[in-house]
């Protein structure tokens, strides 16, 4: 999977307009990113990629790109700013 | 409570509330029959164990179809079985947004549809002895809600209707048919689910229980409570096992 789509994934799990988020926004800027979306987070993570992150490492990231970066080389490329 | 000569059938036997239920009936001086997928696991549950005339099973319960036949066989071998407990269960932390068919029926198929295949296997002639006792295992979050769990949540509820519908229909047979509801316990069912809860959510639903988290030995007090002829006349119950959770 590329960058792109997991981008897109990530919009749909937060009902946002497809193409809407960037690797450069942060996540306290993004609405409905809450503890709920943070275990759909590891949930579509989990199911889709087969990694399994912790809510830990989650806390640590700040951006979008952070986010994708846990997934280390499960994505196909690097996102982006 | 006594248990002497009877055998009581375990699921979920290789961990957490099902392998604690299987060495208090033990104790108590059952002959368990061990249900799980883990042989080694539970052979470990089976050298845990108090007496002797024990076996372990390996048996896939997503097959609930096969279960009747299966429960047959062992019944064959074993004896009549006076209790059997479903403890085996699934549990999946997952918001609705992301909240897909497949782990649905995957939980659905193990919580609710092989509780189900089992009732079916034990009603059958010569499998369960009269006056045997069944005794689900549901959960408080089918009593009362908590986010993110729809599907377990669905699953537990439906297991409380199910006691009911089964107590209704299997008393005349002398069957008692009952569940506990137990809070969080520390298994590692509920370890795999704290890993995906920051310390903050983890504190907070510890929190929920008044009297702290439980112990598998909590809830198979209650279970052994109910399979045994201490609950002769309880049947379609409902028994909430869970530190002060629902009480507030």
């Amino acid at each position: 999977m590329q960058e792109k789509e997991f981008l897109s994934l990530l919009d749909e799990l937060l009902e946002l307009e497809q193409g809407a988020l960037k690797g450069s926004a942060t996540l306290e800027s993004i609405e409905g990113w809450n503890s709920l979306a943070v275990i759909s987070f590891m949930a579509l993570v989990d199911e889709r990629f087969g990694v399994s992150v912790q809510p830990r490492q989650i806390a640590k990231c700040t951006t979008v790109a952070d986010l994708v970066g846990l997934l280390g080389d499960r994505i196909g490329a690097e996102v982006r700013a | 409570m006594d248990l002497t000569g009877q055998t009581i059938l375990v699921t979920g036997a290789s961990s957490g509330i099902g392998r604690e239920t299987a060495r208090l009936c033990s104790q108590l001086g059952a002959r368990v029959v061990l249900v799980g997928r883990n042989q080694e696991r539970l052979a470990e549950t089976l050298r845990s164990l108090d007496g002797e005339g024990h076996r372990a099973e390996m048996f896939d319960l997503s097959s609930a179809d096969e279960i009747p036949r299966w429960l047959k066989s062992i019944s064959a071998s074993s004896g009549p079985l006076h209790g059997l407990v479903h403890s085996a269960g699934i549990h999946r932390l997952r918001p609705v947004r992301v909240l897909g068919s497949r782990t649905v029926e995957d939980v659905m198929r193990i919580n609710v549809g092989a509780a189900i295949g089992l009732a079916r296997g034990f009603c059958q002639r010569g499998v369960g002895a009269a006056g045997g006792s069944i005794v689900f295992l549901s959960s408080v979050t089918g009593l009362v809600g908590q986010a993110g769990i729809a599907a377990y949540a669905a699953s537990k509820g439906a297991i409380v209707a199910l006691t009911r519908a089964l107590a209704v229909e299997l008393a005349p047979e002398r069957i008692r048919v009952n569940c506990v509801a137990p809070g969080v316990v520390t298994t590692p069912l509920w370890q795999g689910v704290l890993e995906m809860l920051t310390p903050e959510q983890g504190a907070a639903l510890e929190a929920m229980h008044l009297l702290g988290l439980g112990s598998a030995r909590d809830v198979s007090y209650a279970i052994a409570f109910l399979i045994a002829g201490t609950a002769r006349w309880i049947t379609g119950a409902v028994l909430v096992v869970d530190g002060g959770y629902t009480a507030h």
